[in-house]
């Protein structure tokens, strides 16, 4: 990223050697700790602990274990982090203990092949080349090995099914040799006993084919009833729909004799809209005199006429994009790729908004560079006209908001006087009654002395910088460069004018937001 | 005060940067496990009670899981989808021609997505594949992966005063804060014994961040001293699915749950629990702040309900 070259009041040297070095030892940490702290702000988001020694010694331990070491590297990693190592401990541990498995270090991948991370990364590089080089012959053998077992699989499959047919031959000869004897002999006995015991057996055995019949008889009886029933309910069914169809027959000869009596009414009242009614009942009348009688029918005949209704009302309905026609199924055909890749992402209608915390505390960062370059490139002409158009439609509101009535932050007064005005008139009002009750937080003492002392100097020099890296100055008032609604006003009143936009408004930068400013200028700019 | 029923399961909403009356709302069919999408964007009526009044919505093949307005434009809406594609709405044109954009490299659901607010130009990514993705709007492919985590990113959150620092936050049980400008996580704090659902920074005090997570309890970290939580809010039922500092206020925070209640906490305080909000009959999913308008916060649930009310009244209505 080009921008590392130019980031601010960050020397990654101070705040990025905690990290990155892991081979100093504690005392030039410590050093960095006390220099990075008030120097750097941004070290606040790096560990700028010391590396406990005890903590790296119980990791070296964990590492060395016979069990540890055969489970995968990330989890080892994982492990440690969880139990609250540092990076820096961590790798330290593991450079301690003689690791041959692939990559322990976190992979970093560039999409847009940007190599310029890699000149930060040059301390981490060098524990980094030994280990993807090793990666590359460790995930060659995985691989081999996973040929190996398959082809080994190959073979045993092989063999499965050899086996298989083996023991299945030998089940039937088995059986062939020595079940069926068995039961010959079986059978023999029971011929024996029946010659045997006349009486009893005998008996028992017509009474089995006895019940054996009756069973087969009542089996068939059964259904011989349930055919004769489903016989019968479908007759009845089929007379039910014949009276069913003759019935709506005539009700639709009465609608029709109904529908006339009305136009006739309507023709002497002298309507003119009855012909657009006719036509309507004509098309969706169906479902219209359908649903009115559905209540009358019964119950048996409700589906064929709620398919009726349905059919008929489809038209109307599919023209209602918003009714889903079916809720809860799973509907598989939506297409939601971009019907147009190349399409433009047209311009902002409105300006970003400062946020609550960003007004308080005065030292915003915020740059509008990504989105003042895109007014720049398209034109900033359309911006205050846009503008107009969006207060417009908030004044066509008569009533206030419920929402900004329950303020308790804004007093209804302050707010109906204002109301004539646009959205952003709304918003400063809301930003001084805001900042009014909120007791700005005493700033951290030791974070960023720098910053606070770039907030306090003369504004007239943070004005001066973002004014002379984007425009010209305009010659607007640097006095209340944090009031919201003169910012606006000044937009609106030179037409839309883009670089107002820069250099106006939160010109609270420090020398943080300057810089930022030209960081982040350089990035997108193309872009847009 | 203004409810809203979406026809699919509710994951997020968000109120819009730029129009006080504006929000999204990410849904998901069959409570986001299989099915279609949908991103509605609704307007707030000037009555305090009636339903929300839908503007626009977007059907997507999956369900969307989370979604952030940009912050440089006031049209554009960034979705999180659980096939795996990043997708740019444009809430002024028509459905059928959109999305303007859709970018398909993660391999897996993306689960949470942030706008920078304070350069406006980039946003990222957080995806069950263990990796972040930062983006901008007029590239085609993402400008880095940050790829550290052992487990899914569940969210990310940038730092509201620091341009080039965020947080993300993972299965694998810690919260990572990054900087686009390093190679690598500068900071990894094992923040609980389970899995964290969520990380917020505190708008006032960019040191702070909170985290909530499965096991029930919120806690807030100031980076600085990481080792040891400022506050661990407990209270809630179940997992806590999101917390949210709000923007008004240093000490307030909202969080929403299994447990289907939406609560208020004041972390400074002893007893932080300054609200709870028992409005939804399923899974609390996302919660909101508005930005624009003081008090004014927002809830969806499994119960495919979005609730729109000021903090302190009832959000079911009188």
């Amino acid at each position: 990223m080009a921008t590392e070259s130019s980031s601010p009041p960050n020397p990654p040297a101070a705040g990025g050697t905690p990290q990155n070095s892991a081979t100093e030892t504690v005392q030039p940490a410590n050093e960095v700790k006390q220099d990075a702290a008030p120097q750097n702000p941004k070290s606040v988001f790096v560990n700028s602990e010391p590396i406990r020694e005890d903590q790296v010694q119980n990791a070296v331990k964990f590492l060395s274990h016979p069990k540890v070491r055969d489970s995968p590297v990330f989890h080892r990693r994982n492990f440690l982090e969880k139990k609250g190592l540092t990076k820096e401990e961590i790798d330290e541990a593991f450079r301690r203990v003689p690791d041959p498995s692939p990559s322990a270090q976190p992979t970093v991948t560039n999409q847009v092949g940007q190599g310029v991370t890699t000149s930060t990364i040059q301390p981490t590089s060098v524990s980094q080349t030994p280990v993807p080089i090793i990666t590359v012959p460790s995930s060659a053998s995985p691989s081999m090995f996973a040929l190996a077992r398959s082809r080994f699989h190959w073979y045993h499959a092989v063999f499965a099914v050899g086996l298989l047919a083996a023991s299945g031959a030998g089940t039937a000869i088995w059986v062939k040799k020595s079940m069926i004897p068995r039961l010959k002999s079986w059978i023999r006995w029971v011929v024996m006993e029946e010659k045997n015991g006349d009486g009893g057996i005998t008996n028992i055995k017509p009474t089995l084919a006895e019940e054996a019949a009756a069973a087969a008889k009542a089996a068939a009886a059964a259904a011989s009833d349930v055919a004769k029933a489903s016989q019968e309910m479908m007759i009845s069914r089929y007379e039910e729909k014949v009276n069913m169809e003759k019935f709506m027959d005539l009700m639709q000869m009465q609608v029709k004799e109904i529908r006339s009596m009305g136009s006739a009414i309507k023709h002497l009242e002298g309507r003119s809209d009855k012909i657009e009614r006719t036509h309507l009942v004509e098309h969706g009348g169906h479902s219209g005199s359908i649903t009115k009688l559905k209540p009358t029918y019964p119950n048996g005949n409700k589906p064929e006429i709620d398919s009726h209704s349905a059919r008929s009302s489809l038209p109307p309905t599919s023209a209602d994009k918003s009714a889903p026609p079916h809720p809860n199924s799973y509907m598989d055909d939506i297409n939601d790729q971009p019907p147009n890749p190349n399409q433009q992402i047209s311009n902002p209608r409105l300006a970003p908004r400062s946020k609550p915390w960003e007004g308080a505390y005065q030292a915003k960062t915020s740059s509008r560079g990504g989105f003042g370059s895109a007014l720049n490139g398209e034109g900033g002409s359309d911006f205050g006209a846009q503008n107009n158009e969006a207060s417009n439609q908030v004044d066509a509101q008569s009533t206030v908001p419920w929402w900004q009535k329950k303020n308790s932050r804004i007093t209804e007064t302050d707010y109906v006087e204002a109301k004539p005005g646009s959205t952003t008139v709304v918003q400063t009002n809301e930003q001084p009654p805001i900042q009014r009750t909120w007791v700005p937080p005493q700033p951290p003492p030791v974070a960023m002395p720098e910053a606070a002392e770039a907030i306090r100097r003369p504004k007239s020099k943070k004005e001066a910088e973002p004014v002379s890296q984007e425009t010209s100055g305009e010659g607007f008032s640097a006095a209340e460069v944090t009031d919201e609604l003169q910012r606006i006003t000044k937009i609106s009143e030179s037409g839309g004018e883009v670089e107002e936009m820069h250099s106006g408004g939160q010109g609270t930068n420090g020398a943080l937001g300057g810089l930022k400013l030209s960081e982040i200028e350089e990035e997108p700019v193309q872009s847009y | 005060m203004n409810v809203s029923k979406t026809p699919f399961n509710g994951y997020s909403v968000k109120f819009s940067p730029f129009y006080e009356d504006r929000l999204a709302v990410a849904t998901a069919q069959n409570f986001g496990i299989i099915g279609n999408g949908r991103v509605h964007v609704f307007s707030l009526p000037p009555t305090p009670t009636g339903a929300l009044t839908e503007i626009i919505s977007f059907d997507t093949a999956d369900g969307v899981y989370d979604l952030a307005w940009s912050e440089s434009h006031d049209s554009l809406l960034i979705a999180a989808v659980a096939d795996g594609s990043v997708k740019l709405f444009d809430t002024n044109l028509p459905p059928p021609q959109n999305p303007l954009r859709s970018f398909q490299e993660h391999t897996r659901e993306v689960h949470g997505v942030d706008y920078n607010p304070t350069r406006r130009d980039s946003f990222v990514t957080a995806s069950w594949d263990d990796t972040v993705k930062l983006w901008s709007l007029d590239r085609p492919a993402s400008i880095r992966t940050f790829k550290e985590h052992a487990y899914c990113v569940y969210s990310v959150a940038w730092n509201p005063r620091h341009a080039d620092v965020f947080a993300s936050a993972s299965g694998d049980c810690t919260v990572r804060v990054w900087d686009v400008r390093e190679p690598g996580s500068t900071m990894i704090i094992p923040g609980h014994e389970a899995e964290i659902l969520y990380c917020d920074w505190n708008k006032y005090d960019e040191c702070l961040i909170a985290t909530s997570s499965v096991d029930k309890s919120i806690r807030v970290w100031d980076v600085r001293n990481y080792r040891v939580p400022i506050a661990s809010l407990n209270g809630h039922g179940f997992a806590v699915r999101k917390v949210k500092f709000s923007p008004h206020h240093r000490n307030l925070m909202m969080s929403c749950s299994y447990d289907m209640t939406v609560c208020m906490w004041d972390f400074m305080v002893e007893d932080s629990l300054v609200g709870r909000y028992d409005h939804h009959s399923e899974f609390a999913i996302g919660v909101d702040f508005n930005v624009l308008v003081e008090g004014l916060v927002a809830s969806t649930g499994w119960d495919q309900m979005v609730f729109v009310w000021q903090h302190g009244t009832e959000p079911r209505g009188p």
